[in-house]
C-alpha cells in the first residue's frame, strides 16, 4: 500500500527534523550567563550586554553568551526558587531578592559594598495624556471623582508596591493637599480614594503602561523610567513628577547556588560590577533610568530633576515593616483595598 | 412566492453568517496585516531572518513534530483501549481524556512546577539523572504534550468505532495474520482520521503559550517559543515583528489544517467510491 508508506514516511520525517535538536556549537572557550530581571530595565540590558561581552573579551580572550529572562519582579523571584537557574537577577525591589536568600539560594552579604546592591534607581510617576487635559500635578489631583486611573497590581507587580508606596507615603508626610500629616487614617482614606478611581490593574508596570498607550485611562502610575522609555519610542503622554514621591532603588544580586554550579561565579561577578561603570550606568540613564555611578548621575541632573520632596524605603522602617504592615494580609493596603471592592 | 420568502430567510441567515464570521476572524487579521507590513515588505523580511526569532520558530517546530508524532502513537492506542477493550477504570479513563480541555494553561504550568521545580515532588529523582525538567524544553514538551492530549483521541475514538469489523473477520478467514490485517485492512481507514487529528495536535501545539511560558521561563533563544517571542516583542514595543511572527505562525497553521481538510476530503471520495475494498480484495487475490 503506497499510501500507507507515504504515511510512514511523513511520520519518519517528522522525528528526524524534531531529532535535529539544537545543534549548537558550545565552543571551548565560551562561558554562559543566565540573567533573570524584571520587565523594565530590559532595553537598557539589550545595549549594556554587547558592551560586556567585548570588555570580558578583552580581559579574559573568553566569550560571554548572556540568556535573559524578563518576568514581572515578583514571578521571577518565585521562577528562581522553583528552580530557574538564572545566575543574576536583578529585580524590581529588594523584597524579591530577599526571598531567594530567605531560599537559602543567595548565601552572600548582597547589599554590602558601596552601592549596597542598589543598581538603578526611578521614581514613581504620573502618565498623563499630551497637553495634560486633567490638569494632574500631584498626588491630591488623583482623588478626583470620575478619574480613571491604571496602576498594577500589587500582589504580582514590584512596581505597583512602589506606586502605593509613593501614595501612602506622600499622604503620611503631610505632602497631599488637604490631608494632616503623620495622620494615618486620613492616609488610608486617600488611598482609598485613589483605589476608588482605579479601573485597570495590570499583572506587571509594562502591560500597564501598554494598556494606557491603547487609549485607556486619563492617567497611570508608573515609574518614570516607563514614561521616558515609552516617549523614546514615539508615545506622546506627558510626565509627571509628583512633589512628594518615593525613590524606587531596584537591586541585583548574584545568586550563590547557581553559579556554584554553573561555575560561573567569576564572570557573574564581573558582570554586575560592570553594571556599575560609567559605560553601563549611561547606558540605564538614557533608556529613562535614574543611577547610582555619582559621576554619571552628575551629567544627567538636567534629564532627570531632583524631586523637592523624595523619600525612600528607609523612611518605612525598611522591606520587612512594609511586606507586613502595608501589604500583608491585615496590612494598610490588602484592607483599603478590600473596602473598595465592597463599595465602601 | 413561497421561494421568494425562502430567498429572504436564507440571505438574512447568510448575512449574520458572514458578518459573524467577519467580525471575529476577518477583520483581526486584517488588521494584524495591515500593521505588519505599515512600513512596507523590508522590515518584515527583516524581521523574520532575526536569530531571536529563527530560534524561537526552531523550538517551537521541534516541540510540535515530536508531540505530535508521540500523541500520534500513543493517542490511538488509548483510543484503540477505550473502543475495543473492557477493563475496570475504562469509563474513567475516558473522562480524564478531556481534562487539558478543562484546566487552564497557566495552571497546567504549574502543576509541571509543582512537580519538577525545585521544591517539587518529583525533584529528588530528576536532579540524580541531571536532565532539568522545569525551566528546560523538556518540561515545555510535557506542558505541550498536556494541552494536546485530548485531540488525537477524541478524533480517533468514533474512527475506530466506525471500523468495519467484518472485514477483519473476513481477512482473518483468508488467512491474514495480525499485522497483515492491521496494515492492509484497519491502517487504511484510520488514516484519514489520522491525519486530522495530526493537524489538530500540530496546531494546538504550535499556538501554546500560557503553559510553555510558566515551565519554560522564557529565556530567549533558549526556553522562548514563537508565542512567546510575539509577545516578548510586543512588550517591548517591536509591533513589526511581533506581527510578522503572527502571521507567519498563523498561516503556517491555516495552511496545515486546509491541507488536511484536503486530504480528508479525497480520501473520503475515495473511501465512497470503494477503492479500497477494491484494492484490498486485489491485494488479497494477487497473494
Amino acid at each position: 500500500m503506497k499510501r500507507n508508506r507515504i504515511f510512514l514516511l511523513l511520520l519518519l520525517v517528522f522525528a528526524l527534523l524534531s531529532a535535529c535538536s539544537n545543534a549548537t556549537t558550545s565552543e571551548a572557550d565560551e562561558v554562559k550567563l543566565i540573567l533573570g530581571a524584571y520587565t523594565t530595565p530590559r532595553e537598557a540590558y539589550g545595549e549594556i550586554i554587547p558592551l560586556f561581552q567585548e570588555y570580558w573579551q578583552s580581559q579574559t580572550g573568553q566569550w560571554v553568551v548572556i540568556e535573559e529572562s524578563y518576568l514581572g519582579s515578583g514571578a521571577q523571584s518565585r521562577a528562581v526558587i522553583d528552580g530557574f537557574e538564572a545566575d543574576i537577577v536583578a529585580l524590581s525591589l529588594e523584597a524579591d531578592v530577599t526571598r531567594i536568600q530567605e531560599a537559602g539560594l543567595i548565601t552572600h552579604d548582597w547589599k554590602e559594598g558601596e552601592y549596597h546592591g542598589i543598581v538603578t534607581t526611578s521614581v514613581v510617576s504620573f502618565a498623563v495624556r499630551p497637553g495634560n487635559p486633567k490638569n494632574i500635578q500631584d498626588w491630591g489631583d488623583l482623588t478626583q471623582p470620575g478619574l480613571e486611573i491604571l496602576t498594577p497590581n500589587p500582589s504580582t507587580s514590584g512596581g505597583a508596591m512602589w506606586n502605593i508606596l509613593g501614595l501612602y507615603g506622600a499622604a503620611l508626610r503631610g505632602q497631599v493637599e488637604g490631608v494632616p500629616g503623620n495622620d494615618q487614617d486620613a492616609a488610608e482614606e486617600v488611598l482609598k480614594a485613589v483605589l476608588r478611581n482605579v479601573t485597570v490593574m495590570d499583572k506587571g508596570a509594562r502591560d500597564s503602561i501598554l494598556n494606557f498607550e491603547k487609549g485607556i485611562g486619563d492617567l497611570a502610575i508608573t515609574y518614570e523610567n516607563e514614561v521616558l522609555v515609552g516617549r523614546q519610542s514615539g508615545q506622546n503622554y506627558e510626565l509627571v513628577i509628583p512633589k512628594s514621591t518615593i525613590l524606587i532603588e531596584n537591586p541585583i544580586a548574584v545568586v550563590d547556588a547557581n553559579v556554584d554550579k554553573h561555575g560561573t561565579r567569576e564572570v557573574a561577578e564581573a558582570f554586575v560590577a560592570f553594571l556599575y561603570t560609567d559605560a553601563a550606568q549611561e547606558v540605564f540613564a538614557n533608556h529613562g533610568l535614574r543611577v547610582v555611578n555619582p559621576s554619571v548621575a552628575a551629567l544627567t541632573t538636567e534629564q532627570y530633576p531632583p524631586v523637592p520632596d523624595l523619600f525612600t524605603i528607609a523612611d518605612f522602617g525598611g522591606w520587612d515593616p512594609v511586606m507586613t504592615d502595608i501589604f500583608g494580609p491585615e496590612g494598610v493596603y490588602s484592607q483599603a483595598i478590600l473596602q473598595v471592592q465592597r463599595g465602601e | 412566492m413561497d421561494k421568494a420568502k425562502k430567498g429572504w430567510g436564507a440571505w438574512l441567515l447568510i448575512g449574520i453568517a458572514v458578518t459573524y464570521m467577519g467580525f471575529l476572524i476577518v477583520a483581526p487579521i486584517s488588521a494584524l496585516i495591515v500593521g505588519a507590513f505599515e512600513e512596507g515588505l523590508l522590515p518584515v523580511i527583516k524581521s523574520l531572518t532575526t536569530t531571536a526569532f529563527r530560534q524561537a520558530l526552531s523550538l517551537s517546530i521541534r516541540i510540535a513534530l515530536l508531540v505530535v508524532i508521540i500523541q500520534t502513537v500513543l493517542g490511538t492506542m488509548v483510543a484503540w483501549v477505550i473502543v475495543r477493550h473492557n477493563f475496570l477504570g475504562k469509563s474513567l479513563l475516558n473522562g480524564i481524556i478531556d481534562v487539558p480541555f478543562a484546566v487552564s494553561p497557566v495552571v497546567v504550568g504549574y502543576m509541571l512546577l509543582l512537580l519538577f521545580g525545585r521544591n517539587g515532588f518529583l525533584f529528588p529523582l530528576i536532579e540524580k539523572t541531571g536532565v532539568q525538567v522545569a525551566f528546560a524544553v523538556p518540561g515545555m514538551f510535557l506542558a505541550t504534550l498536556f494541552v494536546s492530549l485530548p485531540f488525537m483521541i477524541r478524533e480517533m475514538i468514533p474512527v475506530i468505532q466506525n471500523l468495519d469489523r467484518q472485514q477483519e473477520l473476513a481477512a482473518s478467514t483468508l488467512g491474514a495474520n495480525g499485522w497483515v490485517i492491521f496494515w492492509r485492512v484497519i491502517f487504511p481507514q484510520l488514516r484519514s482520521g489520522l491525519i486530522y487529528g495530526m493537524t489538530l495536535t500540530l496546531a494546538r501545539a504550535l499556538g501554546e503559550f500560557g503553559a510553555v511560558l510558566v515551565i519554560g521561563g522564557g529565556v530567549q533563544g533558549r526556553t522562548e517559543t514563537t508565542t512567546l517571542y510575539i509577545f516578548r516583542s510586543l512588550e517591548e514595543r517591536r509591533l513589526i515583528e511581533a506581527y510578522s511572527a503572527s502571521i507567519l505562525l498563523g498561516s503556517f497553521s491555516v495552511i496545515i489544517v486546509y491541507l488536511a481538510d484536503a486530504l480528508k476530503r479525497h480520501q473520503m471520495t475515495r473511501n465512497a467510491l470503494g477503492v479500497i475494498e477494491d484494492s484490498f480484495t486485489a491485494k488479497l487475490k494477487i497473494e
